[in-house]
């Protein structure tokens, strides 16, 4: 672990478009250091959500927390120089870039922040330090060998981890990552799994993790929580989670017995 | 001065921009309905209107039919046909990129306004009124019969059109067309019928206001286009989407034009006095300015086909080619007759103003269709700097600097908008720089040109043709030498991020308001160059050279020049400017259709890849025709990188 990481806390954030509430008193913690999971059905809120913490969207109310910085009121890049990175589930790769590119502009586009005049000049030592990670977080991804293909050519898959890679790149200090293994298949899935946990031992970084994939959330997650119809309805480890007739009511549609009231969401958390 | 004028004085005013307002309404209606229905914003929707008048004169005064039957066939060859025509285009453009859109559309605009002026010429045709004109004394002010009509015909379609978005299930289909045709489809309802029909209404306002608009202005096609545009006012005010608001955005602004105008009569100013005909642009571009961006909703963006990259060369290409190319720049004077040599230096100037919008509009994904307003800027600036004793090349930086703070001012909608939006905002500030400042003294003067002589430096003397043609080659090749350097640099990698994704761009930390600033200001610089280069071919700034529907042109003949930062713009130049100089180009028929050829090899460009969706699935749409879900269904649809 090189420095300490931040937590991301969620407090009570509530997303609403016109008259309809997509995110409805959302509260998590996922700590640094961990991967946290956040599932549920299609149209849960997950990915607005994540896009209420990197700034995307507003929040109607609540508060983002990125250890103990408020990102409340800031627009995404400027929550993206504070160390919040995401992934995207419709993929935002720069098409018409080679991956190499496509990872190396992570970290430039964060340095060119840091100054009034970044977008203009790279310093050497910057330069040299972009390319260390690209060529770093290419391997780490396993998509060196990709480099210099033009990344709008490549397979959903492949572009899946041209994103991780461009993610990991940059300097964040904490990562959201929107379903990340779609398009791959079960072998790629597994190995995308190691990755993750490989570079969160590495790093100490915090991943919160949307997916669909179950064996993968059960695999690396800790902690998951579940949202359903924009409300949080259930959290707790990765074995509860998997047991709970709540979450089973969510996604297979049956009725919960209710016998895992304590970890319903709505209780003392966060 | 500004006493409270009485309601007599205003009476007649208000009358007549209550009958223009209508006419304006109803060409805004059409507007905004084609717009909301395909998401393809029609550019070319004043001079389909246009077009409509020409068809009317020709067959009521050329071929001496009753007018009633002529207005009947103009409706139905440039309502209904060019109607259905349109709606083929718009569904090539389903998934083209907002640039392509902008580039089919501005594309019909040049070749329908040159198409017109070959046939019929460029100077006004007097048309007499066909409505009845019999007036009828309403609250003591005289209002005739056609301005009844009028109003009449514009509260009718407003209100129809209303209740048919509102009321009818075809209404609420249109609506949804835009955003997803298979799912219309799977309800039984045919996409391709929809999107007909909103075309055909949409062109047959745009032609009726054609019509209603000929007898005002005399038929005239730079006229009766730039008087169409006023509707984008109207259009504006409703925010592209809402008809209601439209029809009385279309009414303010004729009342408002009117009105100024009476009460600004009395001024000396031509500033003043250009503000009441400006008065929609006005609007415009504060519309673009100030209403929250979450309200300018772009439509039919959901299911956008990214461009293809264009191919990479190997450097040593890149270079034996350039070389090639620089010798040949070279020989140019000395293998050229001497009366060509002053067409070949304006080529080069205007491929520091095509490389100025390639920047913009190719590597960052930025579109602007106001880049001749930036140059008039550099040209008048020179000859201001030049008149003040400024050394030449000092003079020329300062042409470029002072661009600057124009681009930076374009960049501010360009921050807050994007995509067709951002086109109609540099659209209307274009029109507005022009028709507000150009004539001023800041500007061009009101003898419409400023001097701009040739230099002498290094002891040199270079104000001849072949002098100056070198000296505006060695500035291009510094300009292409910038172009390289930025494109090079870290910002011309966040540019090219900004054009693939700003999102992804924004969410790596990237401020892309500061991008989109940068952008700009560099394009205004190179394109005030440009402009500042080009006064000085004819060593006379004049207004008439940097008119906003140059601006229109660089970006249909930009389109169909591959997508390459240096190459693009001297192919387009070439084209543009200097291919005239060869006899067949020079023969005055080809010269006439030249903007023809410009406009559909734009069309061409932009559709060319939605037309192989156009041809697989011609088959299912006749069967969706006839409105079988099931059927309809299995229509191969063209769908690639979709995104959101």
């Amino acid at each position: 672990m090189n420095v300490a990481m931040p937590d991301l806390t969620v407090d009570r954030v509530t997303v609403r478009f016109g008259g309809l509430v997509a995110v409805d008193d959302v509260s998590l913690h996922a700590p640094a250091g961990t991967i946290t999971g956040l599932i549920g059905p299609n149209g849960a809120g997950k990915t607005t959500t994540f896009n209420a913490c990197t700034g995307l969207v507003s929040a109607s109310s609540g508060s983002v927390r990125l250890g103990e910085e408020s990102l409340n009121h800031r627009g995404p890049a400027t929550r993206a120089s504070r160390g919040l990175g995401r992934t995207f589930q419709r993929m935002e790769l720069f098409d018409s870039m080679t991956v190499k590119e496509n990872v190396a502009l992570g970290p430039e586009s964060l340095f060119s922040s840091r100054h009034p005049w970044g977008q203009l000049f790279s310093p050497r030592r910057e330069t040299r330090n972009i390319e260390e990670r690209a060529r770093a977080a290419m391997e780490l991804c396993e998509i060196a060998e990709l480099s210099r293909r033009i990344a709008g050519d490549l397979s959903t898959g492949q572009r899946r981890l041209v994103e991780l890679a461009r993610a990991v790149a940059s300097p964040f200090r904490f990562l959201l990552l929107d379903e990340p293994s779609s398009g791959l298949d079960v072998h790629e899935t597994e190995r995308f799994g190691e990755i993750l946990v490989a570079f969160v031992a590495e790093t100490g970084m915090g991943i919160l993790l949307v997916e669909h994939d179950m064996s993968l959330v059960s695999s690396v997650c800790s902690t998951i929580y579940v949202l359903d119809f924009g409300r949080l309805i259930f959290y707790g480890s990765t074995a509860e989670t998997l047991a709970s007739d709540v979450v089973q009511a969510a996604y297979l549609g049956s009725e919960g017995t209710g016998g895992d009231h304590a970890h319903v969401a709505g209780s003392a958390h966060a | 001065m500004w006493g409270v004028p009485s309601v007599n004085d205003l009476g007649p005013v208000i009358v007549t921009g209550i009958s223009d307002g209508a006419v304006y309404a109803i060409c805004a209606l059409g507007l905004v309905l084609t717009y909301k229905t395909s998401g393809v914003f029609n550019f070319a929707h004043g001079a389909v209107a246009a077009a409509s008048a020409y068809v009317f004169y020709q067959f009521r005064d050329r071929d001496h039919m009753p007018w009633g039957l002529a207005a009947v066939l103009a409706l139905l060859v440039v309502g209904v046909i060019g109607g259905l025509l349109l709606e083929r285009m718009s569904y090539a453009l389903a998934e083209a990129p907002t640039v392509m859109r902008v580039v089919a559309t501005v594309g019909l605009l040049v070749g329908l306004d040159s198409l017109l002026t070959a046939i019929y010429g460029a100077s006004t045709i007097a048309f007499k009124n066909f409505l009845p004109q019999s007036p009828t004394r309403v609250g003591g002010v005289n209002i005739a019969a056609s301005d009844f009509i009028t109003l009449a015909l514009a509260i009718v379609a407003t209100v129809g059109l209303y209740l048919f978005f509102k009321r009818s299930r075809l209404g609420v289909a249109m609506q949804a067309v835009v955003d997803d045709p298979d799912l219309l489809s799977m309800q039984g309802i045919s996409p391709v019928v929809v999107r007909r029909l909103a075309w055909t209404i949409g062109s047959c306002f745009a032609s009726v206001s054609g019509m209603l608009l000929a007898p005002e202005i005399g038929i005239n096609v730079s006229y009766l286009i730039l008087l169409i545009i006023v509707a984008y006012g109207a259009a504006a005010i409703g925010l592209f989407s809402n008809l209601p608001l439209t029809f009385a955005g279309g009414i303010i602004i004729g009342v408002g034009i009117n009105v100024l105008g009476q009460e600004l009569s009395g001024s000396h100013s031509i500033a003043i006095l250009s503000l009441a005909p400006n008065l929609p642009f006005l609007v415009l571009f504060a519309v673009m300015l100030f209403v929250p961006s979450r309200l300018l909703i772009e439509q039919g963006v959901r299911r956008v086909r990214r461009l293809r990259p264009m191919p990479t060369f190997k450097p040593q290409t890149v270079g034996v080619s350039m070389a090639c190319f620089a010798l040949l720049a070279i020989i140019v004077p000395l293998v050229a007759p001497a009366y060509d040599i002053n067409d070949y230096t304006a080529g080069l100037a205007f491929a520091v103003l095509f490389m100025s919008l390639a920047l913009l509009t190719w590597t960052s994904g930025q579109i602007s269709l106001c880049q001749m307003a930036f140059a008039a800027v550099g040209a008048s600036t020179f000859g201001h700097a030049l008149a003040a004793g400024f050394p030449w090349l000092l003079a020329l930086l300062v042409a470029g600097l002072i661009a600057m703070p124009m681009g930076a001012l374009v960049a501010i909608p360009a921050i807050r908008l994007s995509g067709i939006y951002l086109a109609i905002a540099t659209f209307g500030f274009g029109i507005l720089v022009e028709r507000l400042f150009f004539t001023s003294f800041l500007m061009f003067g009101n003898q419409y040109a400023i001097r701009t002589p040739r230099p002498h430096l290094l002891g040199l003397n270079l104000t001849g043709d072949k002098g100056y043609y070198y000296v505006t080659l060695s500035l291009t090749a510094l300009c292409c030498v910038l172009v390289l350097l930025v494109r090079r640099s870290r910002l011309g990698r966040l540019l090219r991020g900004l054009a693939d994704s700003p999102t992804a761009l924004a969410a790596h930390g990237a401020n892309t308001t500061i991008t989109r600033v940068f952008v700009f200001c560099i394009s205004a610089f190179l394109a005030g160059i440009g402009g500042a280069l080009l006064a000085g071919v004819t060593q006379s700034g004049s207004e008439a050279t940097y008119d906003f529907s140059v601006s229109l042109a660089m970006i249909a003949v930009l389109a169909f020049c591959w997508r390459l930062p240096i190459l693009s713009p001297f192919i387009a130049a070439f084209l543009y400017q200097v291919l005239q100089v060869y006899p067949f180009f020079r023969d005055a028929t080809v010269l006439k259709y030249d903007g023809v050829a410009f406009g559909i090899l734009a069309i061409g460009v932009a559709v060319w890849p939605g037309l192989g969706s156009i041809r697989s699935s011609g088959r299912a749409q006749e069967r969706d025709q006839r409105g079988s879900p099931v059927l309809a269904r299995s229509a191969p649809v063209h769908r690639e990188k979709v995104l959101t």
